[in-house]
């Protein structure tokens, strides 16, 4: 070890500011670096992985100052930034912790934060908006694979027909096709019809199958990605933007706008409808709070038996298999 | 014999959990009871998603689910509370406080 330490590996003792400092130097197969004169791949035995930029510190500064003090929505600053918006989310909640951290006087591994971010690619505050654009810190438009897309499914469709993601997400979920009416007002309107799915009624999204096997049908990829306004906006650019990109941009901003406003609204419906179902009552002479919540006793609740497990409580006769040997408790899944 | 709405002790060790059950007076205390109301969880609870000085102002909360109308039911066929059950349902607004003798 000692040999290799101060043969070849004393090249790594001491890195370069803005330099990657990967294994992968050594070999001048692996050399190559990428367009912004990066070395991104480390390992040289696993020539797949790529190491990813993280955030740069003014970058994450800037999405703090935007969410916190300009009190701009984090969907809003995920794609000026080109940032997902859990990340969004997850850099104000850290910059919020070091900001206590430094009230509190603790003591915070500056020095070692700035070794690593110089030694890692890293995403740049950049002066041009549309540099975000063309060049994102992450994909914010991925979609995660919907499990009810798996199946390969041969469905028959006439050959007069537009068979778009609508017609699909309802083919996968085993609904009925929609009448021809209604799929050709669809068509003609996409916008329209995206903004009436993620901004209307959730409650009014249809469900197919009975019973336990319920299920709401898949609503198009349009609807479903974090950012629908995008697409509009896409649309809207290819086909006025050569002609009015001011336009285009006031379009998009009164989207963002009337996206916000509507998230509002839900939250405030849903806060109320908390507050409804849950009476609350702080007695004098208490140090707590008892929190009455609904329960249901009913023939459907507790079923024929007595066992049902909608029922309240916990159940007589059902055994708990909590300590049993195999019992998985790890989460397996983690929902999005 | 007679009827009475109490508590039921579930949970593990140091982890209770209380069923708010309707049963007859003389069966056991985890017995199959006639009917289970509602849960009581003794152990207080942070609320959480508030801003730094909601926080400081907040009670720890104990979480209790309660079917009012069958408690209401019960109540009016001549089921007798026990104590502890008395408190919740005074709280919940369902009967009169418990008058306590002076010593």
């Amino acid at each position: 070890m000692f040999k290799w330490l101060n043969a070849q590996g004393s090249e790594f003792k001491h890195h370069t500011p803005g330099e990657t400092n990967y294994l992968s130097k050594l070999d001048p197969k692996l050399n190559e670096k990428n367009a912004n004169g990066i070395l991104e791949k480390p390992f040289p035995l696993n020539l797949s992985f790529r190491s990813e930029p993280i955030l740069s510190e003014d970058l994450r500064n800037e999405i703090y100052n935007r969410v916190v003090r300009m009190q701009r929505s984090v969907r809003g600053v995920s794609v000026e930034l080109g940032v997902d918006m859990r990340r969004v989310a997850a850099v104000v909640r850290l910059v919020e912790l070091e900001n206590k951290m430094k009230e509190q006087g603790k003591s915070l591994a500056i020095p070692y934060a700035r070794a690593i971010h110089e030694m890692v690619p890293t995403t740049p505050l950049y002066d041009d908006a549309r540099e975000y654009r063309s060049n994102p810190h992450e994909n914010i438009n991925d979609l995660p694979v919907h499990r009810l897309t798996d199946p390969q499914i041969f469905y028959p469709v006439s050959e007069s027909r537009q068979f778009n993601r609508i017609d699909a997400g309802r083919a996968f979920s085993g609904a009925p096709a929609l009448l021809h009416r209604d799929a050709a007002r669809m068509a003609a309107e996409p916008d329209e019809t995206i903004r009436r799915i993620t901004q209307g009624d959730f409650r009014q999204i249809e469900t197919v199958g009975k019973g336990e096997d319920e299920q709401q049908v898949l609503l198009p990829a349009d609807a479903r990605i974090p950012h629908p306004h995008l697409i509009a906006n896409d649309r809207n650019r290819i086909s006025h933007g050569m002609t009015e990109p001011g336009l285009v941009r006031t379009k998009y901003y009164k989207r963002l706008d009337q996206e916000m406003e509507v998230d509002q609204k839900r939250k405030e419906r849903a806060q109320q409808r908390r507050e409804r179902t849950i009476h609350k009552v702080q007695p004098e002479n208490s140090r707590f709070e008892f929190r009455f919540r609904d329960a249901v006793v009913s023939a459907q609740t507790t079923g024929a038996n007595g066992r049902g497990s909608q029922a309240p409580g916990h159940r007589y006769g059902v055994p708990s298999y909590d300590r049993k040997k195999g019992q998985v408790k790890i989460p397996t899944r983690v929902k999005v | 014999m007679v009827v009475r709405i109490r508590l039921a002790r579930f949970g593990n060790k140091h982890k209770p959990v209380y069923n708010i059950v309707v049963a007859q007076a003389r069966s056991a205390r985890d017995s199959r009871p006639l009917e289970v109301i509602g849960t009581f969880n003794p152990i207080p609870q942070r609320p959480t998603g508030l801003s730094d000085e909601e926080a400081r102002a907040a009670r720890a909360y104990k979480d209790i689910s309660l079917d009012r109308s069958r408690a209401k039911y019960w109540l009016g066929v001549g089921a007798q509370p026990s104590d502890g059950v008395w408190r919740l349902l005074h709280m919940a607004g369902l009967i009169e406080a418990k008058k306590v003798p002076n010593k």
